[in-house]
């Protein structure tokens, strides 16, 4: 919510065994959990139900939309998650910018040079030419991950509000833009399936890194290792900062 | 000692009586549960026969008394007669092909073809034949494209049997109708589809309508069962159906948001709405990667797809073809090589 919220650290659980003795780094807030939970049903409805219709001729195609309990349904399902998904997108929007108070140009998800010079020396590091880039408090893939899903929500609502109203949009664009708008949604839908059972699935699940998964999605919580291991900069700059506020905390409990 | 051996004969006797009489009680108990006693007891009954005999004279006496005479040349034909609501609905062959109905019963009866028996009618007069009992809709299609190329001497354009079916004519709420609501694109495909038929009279005519069609989602909806669609007799008319050039035709880009907005579709379409401007049968084909900066000679719907020369429709499918492909193959590269990476490191620990 601010700058302040890179600093917060939890205080140690006593009553759980698991967790006795480590400390947690606040990754994200509940806000920004429960929006990408809301992201993660809807997306998940929206490709079940719309993948039939983007590839009729497929054999699945009428087996998952027999089990969707008929086209009907389908329908149905597509509108109510592609309509909560515009709403959460409108949230989005309004919250980080109108209800936020940090200023715009602090935020640390804004793409860097430093992210430019990363995504080369992480290219070298896979060719075993450099070291691993240390990343700040978001690394160019996760940067590149929230622009590309903005970039999409933007296209994908745009374009299935004209195609929910068609007639609504008629009154203002010609009948050949909602033929377009069919073309960029299910391409651009396409795009976005592919990317995250791809590349964002790989980030955070399969990676032998993270495997089974990366827990912060559900808990918003990083570990100290975890933290150390992918922002190291991160973690520099809250001990830093933990020291000129003169608290004092031991950092290898 | 005899009476000891008879004792022991009549014991054995008893004995085999007893084991036969046990395997007939098995055949018997077998006997009561097949099913073949229920017909063996039928038939062993005398009055079943009687009632058979009387069942058969009975079906002949009525089988004589219709079309036995027409049966007795055409079985195909009348056995497609006999699906058809016409057929149900007590109409006879006599009714649409002339003649008598009164027949003699075993030989071919001249007096069924005669006074008005006018056989086969030829593709201008079928519409007189339907219009014995349908005015209203022979009223109709006369003003339709269809009975205007007959007119002009087309014979080939649809008519009245070209959609009902001829002799297999059943209610457009019959599933199996070649006229129902789900059935119709392809009824019309059945011409509208053949490229030889539309280019013969003159090249105005395209061929690919019901491709385009299958690229809407009427028609994926349709396909997946929901009938709740429009298909092409809800825009384009059953019996009226015009060229989209004609003024009065539901498919003059005027009329359009009209026909789009009838009560059960999608209702409240603003009069304004701007359907015509864009292909509603449109499909990737029938857009181009030329660049077009003189676009008089295009079709007035077409100049809509275009900013400048470039046809959107293509660029952007291009756009997204080429973006997926970037985006998705770089990507799953950096996946491959960061697997690959976590491997070495592993191997130097």
């Amino acid at each position: 919510m601010s700058s302040q919220r890179s600093i917060e650290i939890l205080e140690p659980k006593i009553t759980g065994d698991r967790n006795m003795g480590e400390t947690f780094f606040k990754r994200f807030t509940f806000n920004q959990l429960f929006q990408h939970w809301v992201m993660i049903g809807t997306f998940m409805l929206l490709v079940i139900s719309g993948m039939p219709l983007k590839f009729p001729d497929a054999w699945w195609s009428p087996v998952i939309i027999n089990l969707l309990g008929g086209f009907a349904m389908r329908t149905y399902i597509h509108h109510a998650a592609g309509l909560t998904m515009v709403a959460l997108g409108v949230y989005h929007i309004v919250f980080h910018v109108f209800v936020d108070k940090e200023s715009m140009l602090d935020r640390k998800v804004w793409p860097t040079i430093k992210d430019a010079k990363d995504f080369w020396q992480t290219i070298m590091f896979y060719f075993g030419k450099a070291e691993e880039p240390k990343y700040g408090r978001y690394s160019w893939k996760e940067k590149f991950d929230y622009w590309g899903a903005f970039w999409g929500m933007v296209m994908l609502c745009v374009t299935g509000l004209v195609m929910l109203f068609p007639f609504k949009a008629m009154e203002v664009i010609p009948y050949a833009y909602v033929q377009l708008s069919l073309i960029i949604h299910t391409d651009e839908a396409l795009l976005a399936t592919l990317f995250i059972f791809i590349v964002h699935w790989w980030n955070v699940h399969y990676s032998p890194e993270v495997f089974p998964m990366s827990k912060a999605w559900l808990t918003g919580n990083l570990s100290e290792e975890q933290m150390k291991h992918e922002h190291p900069l991160e973690y520099e700059e809250i001990m830093r900062q933990m020291n000129d506020t003169g608290e004092k905390r031991s950092s290898g409990r | 000692m005899i009476n000891y051996i008879k004792h022991q004969v009549e014991v054995k006797i008893t004995i085999k009586e007893k084991r036969v009489k046990r395997r007939i009680d098995r055949l018997e108990r077998y006997w009561q549960m097949s099913i073949c006693k229920k017909c063996y007891s039928l038939i062993r009954n005398k009055y079943i026969w009687i009632l058979m005999l009387i069942l058969s004279v009975f079906t002949g006496v009525i089988a004589a008394q219709e079309d036995v005479s027409c049966y007795h040349c055409h079985p195909n034909v009348v056995t497609q007669f006999r699906n058809n609501i016409h057929y149900n609905n007590g109409l006879s062959c006599v009714d649409c092909h002339g003649g008598s109905n009164t027949t003699e019963s075993g030989l071919i009866s001249s007096s069924v073809m005669s006074g008005n028996f006018i056989g086969r009618p030829t593709r201008e007069n079928i519409t007189d034949v339907c219009s014995k009992c349908h005015g209203q809709e022979t009223k109709d299609y006369k003003t339709s494209i269809h009975w205007d190329m007959i007119q002009k001497g087309h014979t080939d354009a649809a008519t009245c049997t070209d959609c009902h079916g001829i002799h297999d004519i059943r209610a457009i709420s019959d599933p199996n109708s070649s006229t129902n609501h789900k059935n119709s694109p392809a009824t019309c495909a059945k011409c509208h589809s053949n490229k030889e038929m539309m280019s013969a009279w003159y090249y105005g005519i395209k061929s690919d309508t019901f491709d385009t069609y299958k690229e809407s989602f009427h028609w994926r909806a349709l396909d997946e069962g929901y009938t709740l669609v429009a298909t092409c007799a809800d825009c384009h008319e059953n019996h009226k159906t015009k060229s989209t050039t004609d003024p009065t035709s539901s498919t003059y880009p005027d009329n359009l948001p009209k026909t789009c907005g009838k009560e059960n579709c999608h209702a409240g379409v603003n009069i304004d709405a701007k359907v015509a401007q864009g292909l509603v049968h449109d499909k990737e084909s029938l857009h181009t990667d030329q660049f077009v900066f003189n676009k008089t000679a295009m079709g007035p719907q077409m100049n809509y797809y275009f900013l400048g020369p470039f046809d959107l429709a293509y660029w952007i499918a291009i756009f997204f073809k080429i973006l997926t492909t970037a985006v998705i193959g770089f990507f799953a590269g950096m996946v491959v090589l960061d697997f690959f990476s976590r491997i070495k490191i592993k191997r130097r620990f």
